[in-house]
């Protein structure tokens, strides 16, 4: 079970830019570190997060092993149309978390 | 009691201006972590949207709602839909609970309702459901102040936790008292003291990276000084937090504190 | 013998900067089960508890790391490559002159000898403490030497 935040204005101006901020729980286990018995931990990080705004690509981001637990994103975004705004993170084992925020744009 | 409190707090500053001198521990305004912590953690902690304890917070708040056990009842069907109704009462754990002749803190108090009102299986400690329920409810109390019972069956256990707080112990030989209370404000390496308040639980720890209860900082400041740790719910813990409740009377809670 | 104040009396906070004054008049014999037995005169240990003089270069670097003694958890100590050093001691550059190898060899070993409500750990006692694991002291006979010889070159601050 993944707790995911989503933060995007529910009205913007035409043109005009505005924030969007995301929160995600999740491990980001680096695969460098042992655990308590001294056993390695396997790696399991969020690899690469994407963002589309009605199907265009706003921010797409490649994380390595150094990115810290839980990790917190904050982006801009210029209002076009009113629509969707899409936001994808996939695990190492390819797991896909998705989420959905809707903008009008007036 | 209301009343009581806000008559008790002006002997308290009427004493300290009639004598310009503190009047022992008890009596000194309490100082939140919060004022001890990095400029950066501080902005991380007060912006609702970015402090990670917030996750479980939310997570708190669907659990909330899912119906679960035999009795097929989710916490919202009893204690309202939209928030807990009885959010103020997180401010004031432990209680002393007649009915089982002990007091019980906030994490016994769900379980409670999850084992007998429910009937369900009891949440392990530290799991994350239960810090999330624990952090969703101390959430909602948000800005209230903490407020301590002290009175009958809790005199003994609030003196049984000044007792725990000020009993050296370890390798160190260091009780609570020798840093939380003699020290507070220096620092061991990168760890500038506070208070040891408990306003801010479950708290998220950067370090560790997960939200971690009030008896899990007390396990690792036992750790610290080379003690060995009592188990999560222990009677020992719930009288410290007692006794750590009593002591931070008037401060305002602040779950979800973020902190080193 | 002289009695100096200690530098650190006004930085404790109210209550605690009495010295437990009978125990320094005195000398005796400690004995615990597993350690070298010592002999307090007055305010230090005036002989070594191996009976030979420490390594201060080893010295060195039990106060700083985490594993050995890490004085420099509460210690400003002249270790500049190490970060962060803690204050809730005071600075001990500048210790050894003011204070005797027999007199830091004491603080190390049991420093509630000089002041009962000490917030600094004994690092060569086992008995009489609460919930502690091991058997064993935090620091061996040899390392508190070490120190002793590291922090008596301390000096000239
Ligand atoms: C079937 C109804 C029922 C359900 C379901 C239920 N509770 Fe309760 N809860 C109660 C009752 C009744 C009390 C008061 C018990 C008392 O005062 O002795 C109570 C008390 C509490 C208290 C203490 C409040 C106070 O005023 O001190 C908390 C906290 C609490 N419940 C949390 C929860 C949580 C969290 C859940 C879901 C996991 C939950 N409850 C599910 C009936 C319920
Ligand atoms: C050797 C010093 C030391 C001792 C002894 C010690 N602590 Fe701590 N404690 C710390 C440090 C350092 C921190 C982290 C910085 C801070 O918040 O004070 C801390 C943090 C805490 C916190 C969290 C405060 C916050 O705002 O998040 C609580 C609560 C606490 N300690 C309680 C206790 C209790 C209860 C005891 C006795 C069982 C105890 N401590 C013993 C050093 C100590
Ligand atoms: C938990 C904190 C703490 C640790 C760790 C600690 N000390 Fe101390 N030390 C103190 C305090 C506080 C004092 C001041 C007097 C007192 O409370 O005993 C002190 C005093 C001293 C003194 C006397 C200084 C003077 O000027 O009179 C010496 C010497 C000393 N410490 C050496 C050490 C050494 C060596 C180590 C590491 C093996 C060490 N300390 C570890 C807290 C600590």
């Amino acid at each position: 079970m993944t707790t995911v935040r989503i933060r995007v204005p529910s009205t913007v101006k035409q043109g005009e830019l505005f924030e969007i901020r995301t929160l995600i729980q999740h491990p980001m286990e680096s695969g460098q570190r042992v655990d308590d018995n001294g056993r390695p931990v396997p790696r399991k990080i969020l690899r690469r997060f994407v963002c589309t705004y009605n199907g265009v690509e706003v921010i797409a981001a490649d994380w390595h092993p150094a990115v810290a637990s839980n990790p917190y994103l904050a982006f801009f975004a210029r209002a076009g149309e009113s629509g969707s705004i899409e936001f994808a993170w996939t695990d190492d084992d390819g797991t896909l978390t998705r989420e959905t925020a809707t903008i009008q744009v007036t | 009691m209301i009343l009581f409190r806000l008559s008790h707090g002006l002997v308290a500053a009427l004493v300290l201006l009639t004598t310009g001198v503190a009047q022992g521990d008890d009596r000194r305004p309490p100082r939140s972590g919060l004022e001890f912590v990095a400029p950066g953690l501080r902005q991380l902690q007060e912006d609702e949207f970015a402090n990670p304890g917030m996750l479980w917070v939310m997570r708190g708040n669907q659990l909330w709602r899912e119906p679960a056990g035999a009795a097929n009842k989710s916490c919202a069907d009893c204690h309202g839909k939209e928030a807990p109704e009885n959010a103020g009462a997180a401010a004031g754990y432990p209680r002393f609970d007649a009915a089982r002749g002990r007091p019980v803190n906030l994490e016994s108090r769900i379980n409670l309702c999850r084992t007998e009102e429910m009937r369900a299986p009891p949440l392990a400690y530290e799991s994350e459901p239960l810090l999330a329920l624990t952090a969703y409810f101390r959430h909602a109390a948000r800005s209230q102040s903490m407020v301590a019972d002290d009175s009958g069956a809790m005199t003994a256990v609030v003196a049984r936790g000044r007792q725990v707080f000020e009993q050296r112990r370890g390798a160190f030989d260091l009780a609570c008292r020798h840093c939380h209370e003699l020290n507070v404000g220096k620092s061991l390496r990168e760890e500038r003291i506070s208070e040891g308040q408990s306003n801010g639980f479950p708290t998220y720890r950067v370090s560790w990276q997960t939200l971690v209860s009030l008896h899990r900082r007390f396990q690792a400041c036992d750790t610290a000084v080379s003690a060995e740790p009592l188990a999560l719910g222990h009677d020992d813990y719930v009288a410290l937090e007692a006794y750590l409740a009593r002591r931070g009377t008037g401060l305002a809670i602040e779950t979800p504190a973020v902190r080193r | 013998m002289s009695r100096r104040r200690p530098p650190w009396g006004a930085a404790l906070a109210a209550g605690v900067a009495a010295l437990s004054v009978g125990a320094l008049a005195e000398t005796f014999d400690v004995r615990e089960p597993s350690l070298a037995p010592y002999r307090i005169e007055g305010t230090g240990i005036a002989r070594p508890l191996t009976g030979r003089a420490g390594d201060p270069a080893r010295g060195r670097a039990i106060a700083r790391a985490r594993t050995g003694g890490h004085c420099i958890l509460c210690h400003a100590m002249p270790i500049p490559e190490e970060p962060a050093h803690g204050d809730t001691g005071p600075d001990l550059a500048g210790v050894g002159d003011r204070l005797s190898g027999a007199e830091i060899r004491l603080r190390i070993v049991n420093p509630k000898y000089v002041l009962a409500e000490s917030m600094m750990p004994a690092y060569y006692r086992i008995e009489g403490l609460h919930r502690v694991a091991a058997g064993r002291p935090l620091l061996g006979a040899e390392d508190v030497e070490d120190l002793v010889a590291y922090l008596a070159t301390l000096k000239g601050r």
